[in-house]
Formats: structure tokens, C-alpha cells, sequence
């Protein structure tokens, strides 16, 4: 991406990120092709990226447009969804049972909450900034409790974006398992919010790419436009970003949490491959597929390039780095490159499972990388044990 | 918290521009449109301005958070093995141990628990008592230490022995923590406490005094304490010096039955006259009115009968009086104990099992025997966690136990201090 520090050098260093962040903003959307894509992304994206409506220190409201199906006649219209329903029951867990009496010290040596080489030191020292061991272990726990505090706000949208799926999907026997769907994502916002609270004592904002995500998706009227953002996308994300976690902390207790968090994720993935592969192959248009192959491909590129936790930069960085420069280091560090890989090797044969991987826009995720995932297996194939003995 | 502040902020802001001025004309959702407009100018200004609010808060644990003290489904009544690190005696009568555990966890408690430890004696015999935790956790609601208080008790054989035998390095087993009679620290709490205790009663009631002005800036504590003399004031220097650090917000009054020359409190027992009187000392110095706190009150049964008559005689809504009763099983009625075994029938989460009770056991050993998860915490009629409803059937309970007159007019029975007499029915609620 254009480096705008070049121009911006005479200005002062906020002034010169912010400027970074509008023409990031104004790439993304410049970048979306499909006009129906842009008009769906377009607004959340000024309500995220400009007016940082995540971070005005005030509450949310997001008006929401989609349609209650009711059906009085309760048909057991899909077996599949009320197989993932019985499961759902019986897997419930209670978050008071982890093993919360854990002392959890953020910059404990022994017990780091990531890898010191999550991110690459050499970058930043390159960059004429050194850090000691004792910052390298505080801006490691930074980073931790920045990504648990994205999980948390996630958790937030996923909560609400859950009732909402519920309410809206034509299954019924989708609906009986939404509900169990809402009480998952409810107990990851207690666990994520208790471990943040009472362990790590330090809540980030939300970061605003996250938050035109979630805007997008809580907005719009179309049932399978949330269903293919939540279930799909913002799942798939988070699968990867717990996986990734769970596979490289050392801390006990985060393990536990991030361990039961997974074993949830895996069947919320799996019901939005059942749901949505009936959908798109069989009742929507070529045209509306096209539509929904678009906004998912732009979501996950996305996805990829811009959760670069400016959030910690602004703390750590800003006026000794510029932003481009923070982009840099955070994209080429081994935690980000083992997210990716993760995130995308469960997210692109999902995409493929529901019809939304054709061979139309198969050169465009060739041409940022991202076909080598392409004969994965699909979240319907995948069990828990199996996602987690992977990350051993 | 800064967003809390900034909400608060707000919303003192609104109801300042509803009152008066030119935004009390229009419509509320025109109001509401004009006032996210504002906003959101002020967010891309300040983004130039360079004035952006840190990209994080500082937080701190939240009373949701604490109260999670869920018994642990096990197969079987297991105690926890804790280890004596430290021996301190607090008076002649009163000895404090302080236990951590062997393999380094923490251990989870809310202010006012208690354990039930078992005590093996010479002979081999296990004996259960409820001894309270005095020490407070730390903010997270764990503590690598928990500090229980022992008052030897006349005749008392489990007392005795923890008061002359118990040495550092000694293994105790435990059960819990477990009780109600607690009080989860909220730092954004504004309360008026008043503790009443007499004697060892004190113990749950110097966890929550510790625990409420550590972590409750803006809450008040009241602690009106009984005893016979000076020498039997448990943790009298620790209380004194709670009362120096906090002067403005925590008020000791000791009451002394056989007070030595010099003493400046109020003389004799913590019966109802003398409790009123306290009451109106302290209502006078902190302008208490009678609904305006919550009341809790642990130590002798005639102290309690006395301290519950007096808060009821001044209009206290007895939803904000909470007690707490150990009652000495020494004292208790031990019923004959059935000699045949019985059936019972237990429903339990909408399903029903019969498990045969060998003679002598309890509902809870044979239901839990049979693999049933019910739930319990002390396992002697002290913190209500196993009661169950008796549907059919007759079973003798130990008594005095922990159920309130309602819970018994209810057919409510204590499944780990009750033996089916005859083929008997119960249900989990």
C-alpha cells in the first residue's frame, strides 16, 4: 500500500497516522469492484473507519431491518441442523467451571501469554526503536489483551447477529439450534470479558475494521448476507485467531477458556455451511451468487490485510514509527502469518462448500495467495477433536 | 472506568439540556440525531486535533464476576487436602491457621464462607465442623492463602484439637467453601454495612469488614462486636487498626460484659436493649435510617434472637437482615438412626432414579453413591446447597440445621443430615 508518510513527514505524528488511515479507508473501498457490494460496505465503512463510531465512549445503536419468520406449523425440516441441535445441548458448559483461581501475571517469563517471536523485534529494532526484555514482555502482553479484547467485541456481534439469524432463518429446525447458538455466544462474551477483567485488567477499543464488519452484517435485511457474515466470515475468523492463541500461549487458564471457546466455534461454522449450501445452490439467483461471491472475497481480503492492531500502535508507536511502518511489521510478523494460515485454510474451503468459490473468481484469490487452501476440508467434515489435535 | 465516567457525563448533560434551552423544544429523536451528529464531528475533529481518547481502559473485576461459587459436581463427597502454613494465636481461646494448598492453586472463596473441616481425632474418629474464613481474597476472587479462626469451645473435642494440636506443615482435609452469608465486593458499590457479631462470630464478619474497605471506596462498615472481656476481643489489634486507617468510613464498637477499669464502651451483653442503644449510636453518627443498610449478624443463638428482634422493632426489612447460625453439633438431637436400608426415589433434573439407603446413611451418600450429580457443599447442615423437597415418605433429620421456617413449611429436608425412615420420595429443586 501507498507509504503517505512521505508526503506527511512535516506534519505532526497523529496527524500523520491519520492521514495513513484515511487513504487505508479510502483504498478499501476504492478496491471493491461490484457496485452492490460497495452500497452494502460503503456505510458501515464511514460509520467505522471516519466517524469511529466503536470508539466514541457511548453505546452503539445499530438499527436492524430483517424480517421474523415464524412458521406455526413446526416442521423438522432439516435433520442435519437438528443433529448439530441435540449436539449443541449436550455440549454446554459452564464458564464458572474453568479454573479461574488461576494467578494469571501478564509478564510472567515462564508462562508467556504469546511467544516473544509473535513479533518479529528485529523489524522494530531496524526501524531504530529497541526494547528491552521487560518492554518486548509488555508489549506481548499488549498484543494479548488487544486480540482478547477483539475476540470480546466479536463475541458481542456474534451474540446479537445469533438472536438476529435466529429470528430471520426459514428452518425451523435452524431456529431450535440458533437458540443454542446465542447461550455459546453468550457464555464467550462472560469468559472473554472475566478473563480480560480479572486477569489482564485491560479492555482495547474496537478496532475499527472490525466494527464495519459487524455494522454491515447487523444492518442488512438479508438473512443470508448474516448468515454468510457471521457464520462464515466472522466465525472462520475467529477460529482462526482462537486456534492460533490456543496453539502458542503458555498461560493455563487462557488455554482452558480458548479450548472450550473452539469446540463451540466448530459447530457454529458447521450450521452456516449446512444452511447456506442449501441456499445458494438451489434458491437464489446467478446474479445474487455473484453478488455474495464478491462481498465474500472483499471481507476476507479484509479480513487478511487490516487487523493490524492500530489500537496498539497508537499506545506503543505513534511518533516513533509511522503507521505504514507498524502495518509492515505486524503483517510480516510469525503470530500474524500463523493466523492467516490457520484462518484461511478452514475459511476457503467453507466458501468453496457453499458454492461461493466458482471458477469466476477463482484468479482473484489466486492472485493474492489465497487458492492453495482450496482442497481443504469443509467445516461439515471437520469434528472438534479434529480441530483441535491439528493445533498440536 | 473512563467510559463509564464519560456515559455519566453524558447523561448529566441531557438532563441538564432537556431542562432548559432551546433542545427542550424539539422532538426527543431529533434531539437524540443532533446530539450523534455532535459526536460524530467531534470524532474526526479530534482526530485532527490529535485529542483521541487512549486506545484502551484500565479495568478491574466486576461483582458479576465473583459470585461464581458453584459446588463442583464430583462422584462422591471428596474433600480438598490444604496445607497449615502458619499458626497465630489470637487469644487464649482463639487460635488462626492459615492454609494454602500443596499444589499451588488458589483457592476461590466470597467474603463471609466457610469451611467444613474434618477433624480426625486419636481415636481415628472424623469429626465435621464449620469453621469461617476471616482473611479477604484478592481482587480477582481467589487467594493463594485463606486464613480460618478457631475458638475452643468448653468440651468441644474438634475445637480442642485444632486449638493444641495443629502445628505448621499439617495436613487438613476441607470441604467448600460453601455458604450464603456473603458479601461480593463491588467496586463501584456506595453501602452502609452494620455487622453485629458476638464472640468467634466475628470470623466471617473480619472477611467482609477487610474485604469491603479494601475494595469498596465508597461503602461504609458499622461493626458492633460482643465478648466478655478484653483478652477474648479476637483480632482486636487488626480491627483497631482498620478503624485508624479508615476513620471516615469504618465505626468499631466493642461491647464488654466484664469490661476492665478505663473502658469506654458500652458495658454488659448484646441483648435487645443494649443492641438498640448501639443502633442509635450509630444511626446518630452516620445518619442511618432504618432501610438504609444491610444487616448482617453472626454469634451466639441468644445474641441473634436478640439482634433480630431489635432491627424488627425499628422497622428493618428483614430481606436486609442475613444470619448466620453454626450451630454445635455436640448440642445437636442425633435421631436414632434407622437399622433397615430403604428405597428412595430421587428426581433430579427431570429424570428419576431409586437408590437403596444402607442403614445410617444419608439421602446425599446414597444418592450420590448411586452416581446421581447432586449438589452439595458442607455436608453438615450448614449451608443449605443439598436441600431437596420431601414428596413422599418420612426421613429424621439432624437438627438445629441451616433451613429457614419457610424452606421446612415447604417440605424442604436437608439431603446430607437426613436418613429415609421408610421408603421415601425426594426431588432436586
Amino acid at each position: 500500500m501507498f507509504d503517505t508518510s512521505r508526503l506527511t513527514r512535516f506534519l505532526p505524528p497523529r496527524m500523520q497516522s491519520q492521514i495513513d488511515a484515511y487513504f487505508e479507508a479510502m483504498e478499501v473501498l476504492f478496491s471493491v469492484k461490484d457496485p452492490k457490494v460497495l452500497g452494502a460496505l460503503g456505510p458501515s465503512s464511514v460509520r467505522g473507519l471516519l466517524l469511529h463510531r466503536g470508539k466514541q465512549g457511548t453505546p452503539t445503536n445499530m438499527p436492524a431491518t430483517h424480517t421474523a419468520h415464524f412458521d406455526w406449523s413446526y416442521p423438522n425440516d432439516q435433520p442435519e441442523m437438528a443433529d448439530l441441535y441435540r449436539r449443541a445441548k449436550v455440549g454446554q458448559w459452564n464458564g464458572d467451571d474453568l479454573p479461574w483461581h488461576t494467578s494469571v501475571d501478564p509478564l510472567d517469563p515462564e508462562r508467556p501469554l504469546i511467544p516473544e517471536e509473535f513479533l518479529c523485534f528485529e523489524d522494530i529494532e531496524a526501524l531504530g526503536i529497541k526494547l528491552d526484555k521487560k518492554e518486548r514482555a509488555e508489549l506481548g502482553y499488549s498484543m494479548c489483551a488487544w486480540m482478547l479484547s477483539q475476540f470480546l467485541h466479536g463475541e458481542q456481534g456474534a451474540l446479537f447477529a445469533a438472536a438476529q439469524v435466529t429470528e430471520a432463518v426459514q428452518f425451523f429446525d435452524g431456529k431450535l439450534y440458533g437458540a443454542t447458538q446465542v447461550m455459546d455466544e453468550g457464555r464467550h462474551v462472560e469468559v472473554f470479558n472475566r478473563y480480560l477483567d480479572t486477569k489482564l485488567n485491560k479492555l482495547y477499543q474496537i478496532n475499527d475494521n472490525l466494527f464495519v464488519i459487524i455494522d454491515s452484517l447487523m444492518t442488512d435485511g438479508r438473512w443470508d448476507m448474516k448468515f454468510l457474515g457471521m457464520q462464515i466470515m466472522v466465525e472462520g475468523l475467529a477460529l482462526g485467531a482462537f486456534s492460533t492463541l490456543y496453539k502458542q500461549t503458555k498461560e493455563p487458564l487462557l488455554k482452558e477458556v480458548l479450548k472450550m471457546v473452539i469446540q463451540d466455534e466448530a459447530r457454529h461454522v458447521h450450521y452456516g455451511v449446512c444452511a447456506l449450501r442449501e441456499h445458494f445452490t438451489k434458491h437464489i439467483t446467478e446474479r445474487e451468487r455473484q453478488e455474495r461471491e464478491d462481498w465474500s472475497f472483499e471481507v476476507a481480503l479484509l479480513m487478511r490485510n487490516r487487523f493490524a492492531a492500530y489500537e496498539v500502535y497508537e499506545e506503543w508507536f505513534e511518533g516513533r514509527m509511522t503507521r505504514a511502518e507498524w502495518r509492515n511489521v505486524v503483517n510480516r510478523s510469525q503470530g500474524m502469518n500463523e493466523f492467516r494460515t490457520v484462518m484461511f485454510s478452514r475459511l476457503v474451503p467453507n466458501l468453496r462448500e457453499i458454492g461461493l468459490l466458482s471458477p469466476r473468481i477463482m484468479p482473484r484469490y489466486e492472485e493474492v495467495g489465497l487458492m492453495r487452501y482450496f482442497g481443504g476440508l469443509a467445516a461439515d467434515k471437520l469434528t472438534a477433536d479434529k480441530l483441535l489435535s491439528d493445533l498440536h | 472506568m473512563e467510559l463509564d465516567k464519560a456515559r455519566h457525563e453524558r447523561e448529566r448533560e441531557n438532563d441538564a439540556r432537556r431542562g432548559s434551552g432551546p433542545a427542550a423544544l424539539l422532538p426527543a429523536t431529533i434531539v437524540v440525531r443532533l446530539e450523534a451528529l455532535v459526536r460524530d464531528v467531534r470524532t474526526v475533529l479530534s482526530d485532527f486535533t490529535g485529542a483521541r481518547p487512549a486506545p484502551y481502559a484500565i479495568r478491574a473485576p466486576l461483582a458479576r464476576h465473583l459470585l461464581t461459587v458453584t459446588p463442583e459436581p464430583s462422584a462422591g463427597i471428596t474433600p480438598r487436602r490444604l496445607r497449615v502454613t502458619r499458626v497465630e494465636r489470637e487469644t487464649k481461646d482463639a487460635v488462626s491457621l492459615t492454609l494454602t494448598d500443596p499444589e499451588g492453586r488458589r483457592i476461590s472463596f466470597v467474603p463471609g464462607q466457610f469451611f467444613t473441616v474434618l477433624v480426625t481425632l486419636a481415636s481415628g474418629e472424623v469429626l465435621r465442623r464449620a469453621y469461617s474464613i476471616s482473611s479477604l481474597p484478592d481482587e480477582d476472587g481467589a487467594a493463594a492463602e485463606v486464613t480460618i479462626t478457631i475458638k475452643r469451645m468448653p468440651g468441644g473435642r474438634a475445637s480442642n484439637h485444632l486449638n493444641e494440636r495443629v502445628a505448621e506443615g499439617a495436613l487438613l482435609d476441607v470441604l467448600g467453601p460453601s455458604g450464603s452469608f456473603t458479601v461480593t465486593p463491588d467496586p463501584a458499590a456506595r453501602r452502609h454495612l452494620v455487622l453485629i457479631a458476638g464472640g468467634s462470630g466475628i470470623t466471617p464478619l473480619a472477611s467482609i469488614t477487610r474485604t469491603t474497605l479494601a475494595r469498596e471506596p465508597g461503602s461504609r462498615v458499622s461493626l458492633v462486636y460482643g465478648n466478655r472481656g478484653e483478652a477474648d476481643i479476637i483480632f482486636r489489634d487488626a480491627l483497631g487498626s482498620l478503624a485508624r486507617a479508615h476513620a471516615d468510613r469504618f465505626t468499631l464498637r466493642h461491647v464488654l460484659s466484664d469490661p476492665p477499669a478505663g473502658f469506654t464502651g458500652r458495658t454488659g451483653l448484646l441483648d435487645r436493649d443494649n443492641v438498640t442503644r448501639e443502633l442509635d449510636a450509630i444511626a446518630a453518627s452516620s445518619g442511618l435510617e432504618a432501610d438504609a443498610a444491610a444487616y448482617f449478624v453472626c454469634g451466639p443463638e441468644p445474641m441473634m434472637v436478640a439482634v433480630r428482634e431489635a432491627l424488627l422493632a425499628r422497622g428493618v426489612d428483614p430481606a436486609r437482615i442475613h444470619e448466620e447460625r453454626f450451630s454445635a453439633p455436640a448440642r445437636r438431637t442425633t435421631p436414632a438412626l434407622p437399622t433397615t436400608s430403604a428405597p428412595v426415589e430421587i428426581r433430579l433434573r427431570g429424570r428419576t432414579k431409586t437408590v437403596s439407603a444402607a442403614p445410617g446413611q444419608t439421602l446425599l451418600e446414597a444418592g450420590l453413591a448411586a452416581s446421581l450429580p447432586m449438589p452439595f457443599s458442607c455436608t453438615m447442615g450448614g449451608c443449605g446447597v443439598c436441600k431437596v423437597k420431601l414428596l413422599s415418605g418420612n426421613v429424621t433429620s439432624e437438627e438445629p440445621n441451616c433451613l429457614h421456617e419457610e424452606e421446612r413449611s415447604q417440605g424442604f429436608v436437608l439431603a446430607c443430615v437426613s436418613r429415609a425412615e421408610a421408603p421415601c420420595a425426594v426431588e432436586v429443586p
